[in-house]
């Protein structure tokens, strides 16, 4: 089990979304991929998109306006 | 859930988490001000007091409700998510109702209508402007309000969307005349209500929104299934 974590700090949506979507496509069944972000729309879609998907998924707030959305891929 | 534990004992965040600023008293603050600020506007004159209120709102409404435009025309594509398509229908189909009543209420009195002169004319100019700015908005992040919102929030890259589409919204208007004259004006003006009566303006808008919501929701359905 991988953990891996991908900076989109200071980029705008959907720049993290499309990141987090091929980074998580080349990550095996299981592994953890935690994307930072600080655009508060991705702290929306980024969410919404890896909950439809069916991955597990669960999002802190690190500071203010900063997040990280931990996703792990289970298909 | 087990699963979960593991996750939520990864190790980035833990070192570099800090103890957070209580927000309250900056939260206090800043709604004092907005009151001075709204007395202060509303002494000089009662519509900029208006202004000031209402463009608060909005923008918290925006912030708060995570609501975009640009969103909800991109997410389709990327995400396969509607949520925000279905909600900017349903924002269209409650404005559709207001606007109708305020327009219906001054026509029935023989007043002239308030906002009038956006009802322009119609034609591949509206298609082939309203593709440009979906393409830049998208590229942007963010529309008009979206951007303002952000900005606002402190995300300081789209200052420069900002200073940009301040620098196009004033050579768009610089030239505005000449596209008005050489292009726009050639379409043809279509106010809905002269054509189709005003009961039938509603119920067409409404069922062309209505419509809209329903192939939105089923484009959702499909992608999930795939």
């Amino acid at each position: 089990m991988k953990e891996v974590v991908l900076d989109c700090f200071g980029e705008a949506c959907p720049v993290p979304l499309v990141k987090a979507q091929n980074k998580l496509a080349e990550l095996e069944v299981g592994d953890v991929l935690i994307v930072q972000i600080d655009h508060s729309c991705a702290m929306k879609n980024l969410p919404e998109w890896a909950t439809k998907d069916g991955h597990n998924v669960e999002v802190e707030e690190v500071d203010d306006g900063e997040w990280e959305v931990i996703i792990e891929k289970t298909k | 859930m087990a699963e979960e534990k593991t996750v939520s004992r990864r190790s980035s965040s833990a070192s570099r988490k800090k103890p957070k600023k209580n927000q309250i008293p900056f939260g206090v603050t800043l709604v004092a001000i907005i009151l001075v600020i709204g007395i202060a506007l509303g002494t000089k004159s009662p519509t900029l007091a208006l202004f000031w209120v209402t463009g608060i709102c909005f923008g918290a409404i925006l912030q708060k409700g995570r609501f975009c435009f640009t969103a909800s025309m991109r997410d389709p594509y990327l995400t396969g998510g509607t949520s925000l398509t279905r909600a900017v229908l349903i924002a269209f189909a409650i404005t559709t109702l207001g606007f109708a009543a305020i327009k219906y209420g001054y026509a029935a009195q023989g007043l002239p209508m308030p906002g009038m002169s956006y009802v322009v004319p119609v034609s591949f100019a509206t298609v082939i402007g309203a593709f440009i700015f979906g393409i830049g908005m998208v590229i942007a992040g963010g529309c008009a309000s979206g951007t303002l919102m952000r900005v606002g929030e402190g995300f300081h890259m789209q200052l420069i969307s900002l200073f940009f589409f301040t620098v196009g919204s004033l050579w768009g208007a610089h030239d505005f005349g000449w596209w008005k004259y050489h292009v726009i004006s050639k379409g043809k003006a279509i106010f809905l209500p002269d054509v189709f009566g005003w009961a039938g303006a509603i119920a067409v808008q409404l069922a062309i929104i209505g419509l809209l919501y329903i192939a939105a929701e089923k484009y959702e359905e499909k992608r999930k299934a795939e």
